[in-house]
């Protein structure tokens, strides 16, 4: 597949032929130990990184806590409360303080692996993998599966799930089919594409914008106030992306909630 | 759906893949994992605590304002009482030195009264007393100088014995005529 | 022509949801200006709204690059 065809313009300076094909080269690396299934590459690291910083801040923060909160304490509790109040107690109700350590956690991890693509020297957003999105949808599914189950009962949880009470009974012919597939298909699915395609998208924007600054700035005569341009766009992406990692990482935690929600409290 | 894509990421070896790759699952979900049990183990139970230790602090320190309140009410309260007490005791002494004052000005009056009349009572008898001294007195002369008077008038020597009887009835006489 | 049919599966994939969000968050704008004390639970219902509507114009995104 071939991108740009408008800005690979080699004749004006732009020397992009190959830079971006395939697309698939901006995110897949090579596993330089190749272990079978447990082989590691450069995205393994970086999400290994990530939830290191992660949990250290968390470690740090909490290492010795106060009453009286330092700044770094201050900021986690920010979030722990946050997650508590706006999240958990907002969506799920007195109950969800059961689930504020997963969705604190879940959080947390989303948005740090998605920091990673603007931190300087990794610039690569684990969850811009499938891989990624793919199992943070799962334990959403599973969670919220298993919340219903354990808290309707099996039988009364699917049956609740694939016949909603309060329709006429012609209408489950075509509800029903429709109910279980949204509940339980195209709910961790959309969840899935939903991160991953943010993620996508963001690292192309970047990656073309930093690619535009490195292809244009040298050409002096020509291209060059395109390169200048991307110098100057380049922070306004910056600060964009951080908006939509904090956005998805926010989105992803109260998309769970409200699935959890739905399965403590059958809607009537 | 999934099938569909299974073929797209097939068939599109350049395309973005939508398969996801067992490291890169099996990797992501380790380090989550762990990431899970360390927030469960050593992260959430020092928030508990925390917000636990938090709460006990703050409830104790509103059961102290509770009773610090209880205890400026209680003072207020005495305070009050001891200020209408006060006030009371400031009008009472106020009344009775009213009263006193009134007790003494009707005192002095009657006094004064008194003392007025005793003066006017001493001064008439005073006068009384001056009165019938001079009466005495002037009878006394009076009696010499009608006698005088006499003799030498009636140039007969009377008995200066008879001479008086006669001068202290005419006196009588006088002193019951006026 | 490929090129051609990736812009446009993306472009078509926008247009429903652009005019959706459109709509959704005027509409929880209007709400919020119209009572302010609902604010937080109007801003909750719209991020889930956004969410379900995003994942439309998301998956012709991903379809786009990945056809």
């Amino acid at each position: 597949m071939r991108t740009l065809p408008v800005l690979a313009a080699a004749e004006w300076g732009g020397e992009f032929e190959g830079a971006l094909e395939p697309i698939n080269s901006l995110f897949r690396f090579p596993y330089f130990a190749d272990w079978g299934v447990f082989s590691i590459n450069r995205t393994i690291l970086i999400a290994w990184f990530m939830t290191l910083v992660a949990g250290a801040v968390f470690l740090v923060a909490f290492r010795n806590p106060q009453i009286v909160p330092g700044k770094l304490q201050a900021a986690a509790e920010g979030i722990v409360e946050f997650v508590r109040n706006e999240i958990a107690i907002a969506i799920i109700g007195p109950k969800g303080t059961r689930f504020v350590p997963l969705l604190v956690t879940m959080m947390v991890t989303i948005f740090f692996l998605n920091l990673a693509k603007i931190t300087p020297f990794m610039m690569l957003p684990p969850t811009g993998r499938i891989a990624w999105p793919l199992f943070f949808a799962l334990i959403a599914w599973v969670v919220y599966v298993g919340v219903g189950i354990k808290e309707q009962g099996l039988a009364h949880y699917f049956k609740e799930l694939a016949f909603p009470p309060g329709v006429p009974k012609v209408l489950y012919v075509i509800l029903t089919p429709i109910e279980i597939i949204s509940n339980l298909v195209l709910r961790p699915f959309t969840l899935m594409v939903r991160l991953f395609a943010n993620m996508v998208a963001g690292h192309i924007l970047i990656v073309i914008t930093l690619v535009t600054i490195h292809v244009f700035l040298p050409s002096f005569p020509v291209g060059w106030m395109l390169g200048v341009f991307g110098l100057v766009a380049s922070p306004l992406v910056f600060g964009f992306e951080l908006l939509i990692i904090t956005l998805q990482a926010y989105i992803f935690t109260m998309l769970t909630a409200v699935y959890i929600a739905s399965s403590v409290e059958p809607a009537h | 759906m999934l099938a569909t894509l299974h073929v797209l990421a097939v068939e599109n070896g350049d395309g973005i893949e939508l398969l996801p790759e067992a490291p890169e699952l099996i990797w992501g979900f380790v380090a989550f994992a762990l990431l899970m049990v360390v927030m469960f183990r050593f992260v959430f139970p020092r928030i508990n605590t925390l917000l636990e230790e938090r709460q006990q602090a703050i409830q104790g320190q509103l059961t102290e304002a509770e009773q610090a309140k209880g205890e400026a009410e209680e003072l207020k309260r005495s305070y009050e009482a001891q200020l209408a007490e006060a006030r009371d005791q400031a009008e009472e002494i106020l009344a009775e030195a009213r009263t006193q004052a009134e007790t003494l000005r009707r005192e002095a009056a009657a006094r004064g009264e008194d003392e007025a009349a005793q003066v006017l009572a001493r001064a008439r008898e005073d006068g009384e007393a001056e009165r019938a001294r001079l009466v005495s007195e002037l009878r006394g002369q009076v009696a010499a100088l009608a006698v005088e008077l006499a003799g030498k008038i009636v140039e007969k020597e009377i008995d200066a014995e008879q001479h008086r009887e006669l001068v202290d009835a005419y006196i009588d006489e006088l002193s019951g005529l006026s | 022509m490929d090129n051609l049919g990736n812009g446009l599966v993306y472009g078509l994939a926008t247009l429903g949801p652009g005019i959706g969000l459109g709509i959704l968050i005027g509409k929880s704008v209007e709400a919020m200006a119209r009572q302010p004390e609902a604010a937080g639970m109007v801003r909750t219902t719209m991020f889930i709204g956004i969410a379900v509507v995003e994942a439309l114009a998301l998956l012709g995104f991903v379809l786009a690059f990945a056809i």
